[in-house]
């Protein structure tokens, strides 16, 4: 460890974090982290470079032949392509590099919606209780009641299935937010009982204050670490109900249709390739999210840890 | 002890403390609010049930009569109402088209087990596998045994049953040809109805396994199990990691208790002290976790049978939202919610002997 002031600024304060400092010395977790990264790029680059329009529609009929392994297995036809190519003759390879863009991009808004409405109902039931906390929490029992997949393939049966992805991101947050507002109420309660917070309220603070800048600062650790967590689930989420039929449209290179299309036209015929490298890039990227998830709530403040699960 | 004591002695365990009753009363608000979600899926749905069971094709006269015989023109408070009324006798109608003229509760009644069955294989798995490995992990901390066990839990609940099931069948069945890819049995073998026992026709319980059993049939038990061997290990490699990282960390917060060291100090032997005092209380939430991750398995459930072709509740459901069988859907929705609620509580009350702080 140096103590030369240059490193001071940033890195100093790195240190003086000890959550941010556990984190960093968990191997594990910065595994997760690397992968994520790796896979945010991959995302970033396919999303960039490859033409959509090519990556869904068929290319039957074009000098590329259907079904081909990968070009790397030796003298069979040889083909360019990196994977293979699935049964409308298009490019495995490039389709499971951009299903990370789409995976990661539903996934960050189903993540991320679930998250601000599940706080935001969280905190307003452990700061205004009674009446409002019932109404609320009871209301999120309701929801938790149900088995958390079958909830989602309930609520994707009322939208129109021309939204795709959408109808799936909808039905998931229905599902995540319950889970978040039930982990931050705990939390907002916990520092609830703090006597700051009777101070600041003695000051005069008005209530979205107390709420936004006492409250909220101090459930962050329990809901990021929920965050990461629930972000793996919403990846498999996401990609099981494209698997079932419920998620992506026809011809969308999202890793659960692609699955569910290799299982179709592959899985008899021993056509390997067409569900392998999809379901490869879904489960490394979601052990990622459970890696890092991991690790920060093992480096997570032992007293908050309880509160998530 | 007079006889009256004994007496209450004998039932005490079969009268339910007032805290399972509360437990009981504080379920009907949460399955009326579940009711009412089933219910406004119905309505929100976009689609005409009068097509959906007569057809594009069918007359503006038909279909009218349909709604009528439905109920559909009545007022929604009404509809609503009448709908309460008939889920709290399990009664959903008929179902519109994947099992035509039959009642939802009877499709209900015939892929139920089929759904319990693989459940209740996947969780035994877990809870025999996943307990010890979870125990042995957190006793050997930072050991190798502990590291493989930390890795392999995370790697089984990172990848989806829909990969590792596809890969499976992919590499027992089409390469090695050593297990069937789908179904539940061989389709030479039938089944009858019924079996008997001490002279009397008892129906059988859906269940294959068992059913092969209670018929004495061994060819058929060979063949289920045959059949049944590949979603199981599916599911149950699933829900032993689940269980094996919950009890892992369970143990490592209780193995740093107080008493721990006490027990050790009286002069108690490390092995005894562990699964006296360490065991028991790293248990309690673990048994919590059983009860939430019941849900994810019945979620598994769902995957297992799309995937090997099980006509479990599962595939019913998949199918009935493709088709827009919406009795089928509310039906086996409401069935799930309404188990996966029934298997909290039991937990919620097991909980409550493990730790009887809980009660008050």
């Amino acid at each position: 460890m140096s103590t030369d002031t240059e490193t001071r600024g940033t890195l100093g304060r790195l240190r003086a974090s000890p959550f941010l400092a556990d984190l960093l010395t968990n191997r594990l977790a910065v595994v997760g982290l690397t992968i994520i990264l790796g896979m945010a790029a991959i995302a970033v680059y396919a999303r960039v470079t490859y033409d959509f329009g090519a990556l869904t529609s068929s290319q039957l009929g074009t000098e590329i032949t259907d079904r081909a392994p990968p070009g790397w297995l030796g003298p069979a036809p040889a083909t360019q392509q990196l994977f293979g190519t699935d049964a409308a003759a298009r490019d495995i390879y490039k389709r499971s590099l951009y299903g990370a863009w789409l995976a990661l991009k539903f996934g960050t808004i189903t993540v991320g919606t679930s998250t601000t409405v599940g706080v935001g109902l969280g905190i307003i039931a452990a700061y205004y209780g009674d009446v409002t906390d019932n109404v609320i929490m009871r209301t999120m029992d309701v929801l938790l009641a149900f088995p958390p997949l079958l909830l989602a393939l309930a609520l994707v049966a009322i939208f129109p299935r021309d939204l795709g992805l959408w109808r799936a991101v909808v039905a998931l947050v229905l599902v995540y937010t319950p889970r978040f507002a039930r982990v931050v109420r705990g939390a907002a309660l916990k520092v609830l009982e703090d006597e700051y917070v009777d101070a600041t309220v003695a000051l005069g603070a008005t209530d979205p204050r107390i709420l936004v800048r006492h409250i909220l600062p101090n459930t962050l650790a329990p809901i990021t670490v929920q965050s990461t967590l629930n972000f793996g689930l919403a990846i498999i989420d996401l990609a099981a109900l494209s698997f079932l039929g419920f998620g992506a449209q026809a011809g969308t290179p999202s890793w659960g249709l692609m699955l569910s299309r290799g299982v179709e036209n592959g899985l008899l015929t021993g056509e390997w390739w067409l569900s392998f490298f999809p379901g490869l890039f879904l489960a490394i990227t979601v052990l990622g999210f459970n890696l890092l998830g991991d690790g920060m709530r093992d480096a997570l403040d032992p007293r908050m840890r309880e509160a998530v699960d | 002890m007079n006889w009256t004591q004994f007496l209450f002695r004998l039932v005490e365990p079969v009268v339910p403390p007032r805290f399972v009753i509360k437990r009981l009363l504080l379920l009907v608000p949460v399955l009326f609010g579940v009711a009412s979600v089933v219910f406004a899926i119905l309505h929100l749905a976009p689609g005409d049930p009068a097509i959906v069971i007569a057809g594009q094709r069918a007359s503006t006269e038909q279909l009218e009569q349909i709604r009528q015989e439905l109920g559909l023109r009545r007022p929604l408070w009404e509809q609503y109402l009448s709908f309460l009324w008939d889920a709290a006798r399990f009664d959903f109608g008929q179902s519109y088209s994947i099992s035509r003229g039959n009642s939802v509760r009877s499709v209900i009644a015939d892929r139920l087990p089929i759904t319990l069955e693989l459940a209740i294989y996947g969780q035994a798995a877990g809870i025999l596998l996943g307990i010890p490995l979870g125990i042995i992990s957190a006793v050997k901390q930072d050991s190798i045994t502990d590291h493989v066990t930390r890795i392999g839990a995370l790697t089984g609940i990172s990848v989806p049953i829909f990969w590792s099931g596809p890969l499976l069948i992919l590499l027992f069945s089409t390469y090695l040809d050593v297990f069937p890819t789908s179904g539940r049995i061989d389709s030479t073998l039938f089944l009858p109805e019924t079996w008997t026992l001490f002279g009397r026709e008892l129906p059988l319980t859906g269940m294959i396994t068992v059913d092969t059993i209670l018929l004495g049939n061994t060819e058929a038990f060979l063949s289920a199990a045959h059949h049944l061997f590949l979603p199981a290990v599916v599911i149950g490699v699933y829900s032993t990691a689940l269980i094996s990282r919950m009890m892992r960390s369970s143990m490592l917060e209780v193995i740093r208790q107080d008493y721990i060291r006490t027990a050790r100090a009286k002069g108690q032997g490390a092995k005894i002290t562990l699964m006296k005092h360490g065991f028991r209380n790293a248990l309690i939430p673990v048994v919590t976790v059983i009860g939430i991750q019941f849900g994810t398995l019945l979620g598994g459930a769902v995957l297992t049978e799309t995937v090997f072709g099980i006509n479990g509740m599962g595939l019913t459901i998949v199918t009935a939202i493709g088709v827009s069988d919406y009795p089928v859907v509310q039906g086996t929705v409401l069935t799930f919610a309404l188990l996966f609620t029934l298997v909290n509580l039991f937990v919620d009350v097991t909980y409550s002997y493990l730790d009887p702080r809980i009660q008050q």
